[in-house]
């Protein structure tokens, strides 16, 4: 198969830069989870005005291509002064992009449980932290896992956006590849392989997360 | 000096002009993956080889980056001697990825619809076609609308992916105003204001089409 050699020779490199990709994503993903739950706590628990800081955050970032965003922060940066070097400068923009889906995909978690759950632990005399912390948080993230590892997926596939602002990773890695031995079709396939494998992983282990949530039940 | 309105005025024309590229490239592929989703689904409830070949390519699609099948299209094709535009390749790809999700949409659908709907019907006297235009489907419209109208704001912002395959979009404008003029927040707020509006357009025609469309239950 002398037509696959370029990606051959170059296998060791796209691994390499997929470990970039998952550590990038990795890295993004504990904020964004943390701030998210944040966002659907204020979103469920909170006054009117903090509502509507969490909505006017959640619009924003959903109506705004990520690439814009990556974008212009990689342009912003510097002209604020804050000297962040361009992988936290990424990963602080997946993080707060993400964020407002993982507030999403909380929140469901959170409003899809039954009523009774409420009333019963009120009815033991249980305050609002508590209720929380035994009650109803275990059971919503239970039942918030399956997306929240699709969502995971989707950020591991976003984190190929930062090769278009010049970080690299396995996107990065496989156009330098493709720039060097001129064979796009074969790097680009071996790329999209590489994170197929990532990807689906991750969708398998959210099937499996989706039928103990429904035997659970 | 941000907020420069005599610049404004001159980036707006242009922007504009990448608005419609996106506008354009957005509703092409929001209508071809209407039909090409339905046709995937179909054959993913179908029984044999059909619906393996379908199930793979929801996957295959689903766990790759958009940016990564827009490369292999561009760049893959060409080598292979069958060259597309970069319009056309960032269509492509936006239609495979994006069908792969609106695939997944109609077969969530039409699995939420409870056997008994059926029998109800069957037992009312109806078949086939009577049974599906006003027990089933109706059921079917009023649940893949809300997902649907989310994944044609996704499209839109995935739009702004083909800047890096060369096509004046409002993304690829605005990134060669950026380095033109350094001018940034000036046209960071047009860009983004520009995809707040289109996304904002998209999820109050989804809120009407629910409206006129869905059976409500």
């Amino acid at each position: 198969m002398s037509a696959f050699n370029p990606l051959v020779s170059g296998f060791w490199y796209l691994l390499w830069g997929a470990c970039m990709t998952i550590l990038m994503a990795s890295v993004a993903i504990v904020p964004s989870t943390l701030f998210g739950m944040v966002l659907a706590l204020a979103q469920v628990f909170g006054g009117r005005a903090l509502q509507a800081v969490v909505i006017a955050y959640l619009f924003l970032m959903r109506g705004i291509p990520l690439l814009v965003l990556l974008t212009f922060t990689y342009y912003l940066l510097p002209l604020t002064g804050i000297d962040l070097p361009p992988f936290w400068g990424v990963v602080l923009v997946l993080a707060l992009y993400y964020a407002a889906f993982m507030a999403e995909v909380f929140r469901a978690g959170i409003l899809s449980l039954p009523l009774a759950q409420w009333d019963a632990a009120r009815s033991l005399g249980m305050n609002r932290s508590l209720m929380l912390r035994i009650v109803i948080l275990p059971q919503a993230l239970s039942l918030a896992a399956p997306p929240f590892v699709s969502l995971c997926a989707n950020l591991v596939k976003a984190t190929s956006l930062v090769s278009i602002v010049g970080l690299w990773e396995l996107t990065m890695a496989s156009r330098e590849i493709v720039e060097r031995t001129l064979a796009p079709f074969q790097i680009f396939l071996g790329a999209a392989a590489i994170y197929f494998c990532i990807c689906y992983s991750l969708a398998l282990y959210g099937r499996h997360l989706e039928r103990n949530v429904l035997h659970g039940h | 000096m941000p907020f420069n309105l005599n610049f404004l005025a001159r980036l707006l024309p242009e922007l504009l002009e990448g608005a419609k590229v996106t506008v354009e490239l957005a509703l092409l592929t929001m209508a071809i993956c209407l039909v090409w989703g339905l046709l995937v689904a179909l054959a993913q409830s179908s029984k044999g080889p059909l619906s393996w070949l379908a199930g793979g390519y929801v996957q295959l699609v689903r766990n790759t980056p958009l940016l990564i099948q827009m490369y292999l299209v561009y760049f893959g094709f060409s080598m292979a001697g069958f060259g597309l535009s970069g319009f056309a390749s960032g269509l492509l790809a936006l239609c495979a990825q994006n069908g792969g999700y609106v695939a997944e949409i109609y077969r969530g659908g039409l699995q939420s619809i409870s056997q008994r709907q059926y029998e109800a019907g069957l037992a009312l006297g109806m078949r086939g076609w009577t049974l599906y235009t006003s027990v089933i489907l109706p059921q079917v419209v009023a649940r893949v609308i809300p997902p649907l109208t989310n994944q044609g704001i996704t499209i839109i912002k995935d739009t702004a992916q083909v800047a890096a395959i060369a096509v004046m979009d409002i993304m690829k404008v605005s990134q060669i105003w950026v380095e033109r003029s350094a001018n940034t927040y000036d046209v960071f707020l047009g860009a983004a204001l520009i995809y707040l509006g289109l996304t904002s357009i998209t999820s109050l025609a989804g809120r009407l089409a629910e409206r006129r469309l869905a059976f409500t239950q």
